[in-house]
């Protein structure tokens, strides 16, 4: 092929090796940048003297250890050669990189390096390719222009303050102005050599033309999702590992493996007996009405704390299923956010399921009702959850109290949000409010596709509307059944923002989360095994309806 | 009911063109209650639906002594516009507002422009791992922001973005870049083949038969997506009440509304948060009315083909 290439100008070859060469270096200078970030990275210098210091330390332990084991007489003890530390160099590596993004740099670099080298062959696939690599190099390097423009020009004045110089904000701009002219130089040249078929040998197919294209596109998203999605849950995984904690002073990180989840799932279930009253004979209360539970074991009593679970066996009220967890917190979180989301997307599927019918009918401001319906799904969760709790109060506010006690169905106003009793059927209720009219849409957009002469025909062979219904309606609607249970349910499964303004002391997992993030002594490693179990548990339930309903994506 | 049979009875012997007009007056009646019962249960879900805003509306134009004295009257006794003064004298909650509208429009922005190109190339080419890539962005548009929260966290605090909007700039696009591909794509899908061949056959570059023909186009589309893409952004709270908590100057409405205590230090000031309410709620509510058709249509596009 290389024989029958079209004649090359001097001037051309020259830019052409030029652009090769650059690609080339572009793609080892990618490599290189990453290795020197490594070696030079603090935290894995200080790992590694550490690790280096504890070698030598052992080696002399050892030593010694031997030494004393000879001098006894006996056989040379097994010295412990694990080293709590050996980890710290992965862990100070993984801490600071991840693993997606050394990865995804390495094959980029090696690509780049590559599409270089094709370039001075002047294959056309690599040369439209370098195009692209070019355009995309452009697009960063202007962004680039951009932020070192904004985020150089703060100057510290004075201990506090920062003044924005426009001087300086050249300053750090300038290298990727420069650096943005040779690549926009040599883009719009490719782009005329592309366009006057010079230069550039072969011929490329359409399917590959095309996938370029779309690969291409595909470019901008990729990055952010990477950024925004992958890379934080990779540091989620990695943290989940640790014991590292966001509280002032925090020592150093240490590699715990799996300790953060046998915390979270450190449940022994356990029968146990309420506490006999020797007086009455019957179980003894708690001042909270609660039973006091205890259970034998290798013959003495234990008593079961009052933060712990208990479930009162079904058959007889004297026993219960006690459920002695390291963390209570977490298990009351699962067992709220379980019943949350299935209470709250059953009735949501059932009464969305009654409004969409009735809506369906043709009436004059169906319109306007669909608008209406769509009203609580627009406004923030967090808005509605304000209105709610202030209409749910038992002081002078609560306007529910008022109407109910105005009325006489209650006696007194209840504390719909500090009760525990009310608490979680009142989350509930509200979401229902909220998400009802929401499920109601999607499945009046369903109704709405469904043929009309089935109906027709049903009505001529006099089947009722109960039966068209559970024979026609709800087999047809399945597909969109299923859709609305899978996105309301993940929806339910993290459910953050009730529980967070509606009620202090009762968490769903989502809030669980948040609070061991935040408060106290800030564990961030605790915390993040907390998101990967809720991750886990949601990718299980698509999974499950995935399977179940036969969700299909075309 | 039992007289009208029994006269429908009495006549029937007598003259029998009558009985039709007495059944068809039955079947009338029937057609009345059931119409009548309709609109009761139309009502009755409407009225659920907008009470709690209702209310706030109510309140806030109460006094705190009328809430306090009487707060069961569906009507304030003399209406005040204190609270909404208070509302739009109150910096923070004002600069709320303007972060609130800051972040949902760049972010928006971002997602418009980068799912757009992402979307073409779902929609429109055909390619290898085209699938997978769908199956991706799917994945993605449930993704559980909550499970990834310390690692973000940990994330925003390294590039020293913490209690900044940059940080919910940074961070939106999570949810906002997959749910625009997602719709955007099927707007695509649905454009007829005919017009990129005839532009190809033009003479023009899969690129420029993209942004001169398929996106004005799509257009109503891009409309409609950007408009969800907002109303998420504007309601989010996780991500902005963990990034933003420390600094009341970078609070977006939903964090201001969740924290807002009044200006003055005192009771819980029930009738200003009735009116913050109502003035975070007024403009979505004048949106979703004119924009419902293609609200719906972009939320079911993106739920119902899923």
């Amino acid at each position: 092929m290389q024989s029958m290439a079209p004649p090359i100008k001097g001037n051309d070859r020259i830019i052409l090796r030029v652009i090769g060469v650059f690609l080339i270096l572009l793609g080892i200078g990618a490599i290189g940048l990453l290795q020197f970030s490594i070696v030079t990275n603090e935290e894995i210098l200080d790992a590694i003297v550490i690790q280096r210091a504890e070698e030598v330390n052992l080696d002399i332990e050892e030593d010694l250890l031997e030494a004393e084991a000879e001098a006894a007489g006996e056989d040379a003890a097994v010295a412990d050669t694990s080293n709590p530390q050996s980890d710290s160099v992965l862990l100070a590596f993984l801490d600071n990189f991840g693993i997606a993004l050394p990865v995804i740099t390495l094959a980029l670099g090696l690509a780049i390096t590559y599409l270089g080298v094709l370039l001075l062959q002047r294959g056309i696939s690599a040369a439209r390719w370098t195009q692209v690599a070019l355009i995309w190099l452009c697009v960063g390097t202007a962004l680039l222009i951009i932020v070192s423009f904004v985020n150089g020009g703060e100057v510290q004045v004075s201990e506090r303050e920062t003044e924005w110089q426009i001087g300086e904000a050249i300053a750090s701009a300038l290298p990727f102005a420069i650096l943005l002219v040779p690549l926009y130089l040599s883009l719009r040249w490719i782009n005329l050599k592309l366009q006057n078929r010079e230069i550039f040998i072969g011929e490329e197919n359409i399917s590959s033309a095309e996938s370029r294209v779309a690969w291409n596109l595909l470019i901008p998203t990729l990055f952010i999702l990477v950024l925004v999605a992958i890379r934080p849950l990779e540091e989620t995984f990695i943290t989940s590992l640790t014991d590292k904690t966001f509280a002032s002073g925090a020592s150093e990180i240490n590699f715990i493996g799996f300790d953060n989840y046998e915390r979270l799932f450190n449940i022994t279930p356990e029968v146990v007996d309420c506490r006999i009253d020797d007086e009455t004979g019957e179980c003894r209360e708690r001042p909270d009405g609660s039973f006091a539970w205890q259970y034998e074991e290798n013959g003495e009593t234990e008593n079961i704390r009052p933060e712990t679970r208990v479930i009162t066996l079904p058959f007889d009220e004297t026993q219960g299923l006690a459920l002695i967890a390291e963390e209570n917190r977490f298990v009351e979180a699962i067992e709220n956010t379980l019943r949350f989301t299935f209470i709250s997307v059953f009735l949501e599927l059932v009464l969305g399921m009654i409004i969409a019918l009735i809506v369906n009918a043709e009436f004059a401001g169906r319109g306007l009702m669909r608008a209406v319906m769509l009203v609580p799904w627009a406004i923030p969760t967090v808005v509605s959850a304000r209105l709610w709790d202030t209409m749910l109060r038992d002081n002078s506010s609560g306007v529910f109290n008022a109407f109910l006690t105005e009325f006489g169905i209650i006696a007194s106003p209840i504390s719909w949000l500090t009760d525990p009793t009310y608490q979680l059927p009142a989350l509930i209720a509200v979401d229902v409010w909220k998400t009802t009219p929401f499920m109601a849409l999607l499945l009046l957009a369903g109704l709405q596709l469904l043929p009309k002469d089935i109906y027709e025909a049903a009505d001529v062979d006099g089947a009722s509307k109960v039966r068209q219904f559970f024979s026609i309606t709800l087999p047809l609607l399945r597909p969109t059944i299923a859709v609305a249970l899978v996105f309301r349910t993940l929806d339910a499964l993290r459910i953050f923002d009730l529980f967070n303004v509606l009620v202090t002391d009762t968490n769903s997992l989502a809030t669980f989360n948040h609070e061991v993030l935040i408060f106290g002594q800030r564990e961030a490693g605790f915390a993040a095994a907390i998101g990967v179990v809720i991750f886990l548990m949601i990718l299980v339930f698509t999974v499950f309806y995935v399977r179940l309903f036969g969700v299909q994506t075309e | 009911m039992s007289e009208t049979t029994k006269r429908g009875a009495d006549v029937k012997v007598s003259t029998p063109p009558q009985t039709a007009a007495q059944e068809f007056d039955w079947k009338l009646a029937r057609k009345w209650i059931n119409r009548i019962l309709f609109w009761i249960m139309i009502l009755v879900i409407a009225f659920a639906m907008l009470f709690p805003f209702y209310w706030a509306f109510n309140t806030s134009l109460k006094t705190e002594n009328q809430i306090i004295n009487d707060q069961s009257r569906p009507f304030p006794a003399e209406p005040t516009g204190q609270n909404y003064e208070i509302i739009f004298d109150d910096a923070d909650f004002m600069r709320s507002l303007f972060n609130s509208a800051l972040v949902s429009s760049i972010t928006v922005l971002i997602a418009l422009v980068v799912g757009s190109f992402a979307a073409y190339a779902l929609g429109r080419v055909r390619f290898r791992g085209r699938t997978i890539m769908l199956y991706v962005v799917l994945a993605m548009t449930m993704f559980p922001q909550i499970s990834i929260l310390a690692g973000l966290f940990e994330i925003v605090r390294e590039l020293d973005v913490f209690g900044s909007t940059l940080s919910l700039m940074a961070t939106y696009p999570i949810f906002t870049l997959p749910f625009t591909v997602w719709v955007l794509t099927s707007f695509f899908q649905g454009l007829p083949r005919e017009i990129e061949q005839s532009a190809l056959v033009d003479g023009a570059t899969p690129f420029q038969t993209f942004y001169l023909i398929l996106l004005p186009l799509t257009l109503p589309a891009l409309v409609t997506t950007g408009l969800l893409a907002f109303i998420a952004a504007w309601n989010e709270y996780l991500f902005a009440l963990t990034f933003t908590v420390v600094d009341p100057e970078a609070q977006t409405v939903p964090v201001a509304i969740a924290l807002f205590s009044g200006t003055v230090a005192r009771q819980e000031p029930v009738a200003e948060i009735a009116a913050a309410t109502v003035v975070v709620t007024v403009p979505l509510v004048i949106l979703v009315v004119i924009f419902q058709r293609q609200i719906i249509g972009g939320l079911t596009a993106g739920a119902v083909k899923g």
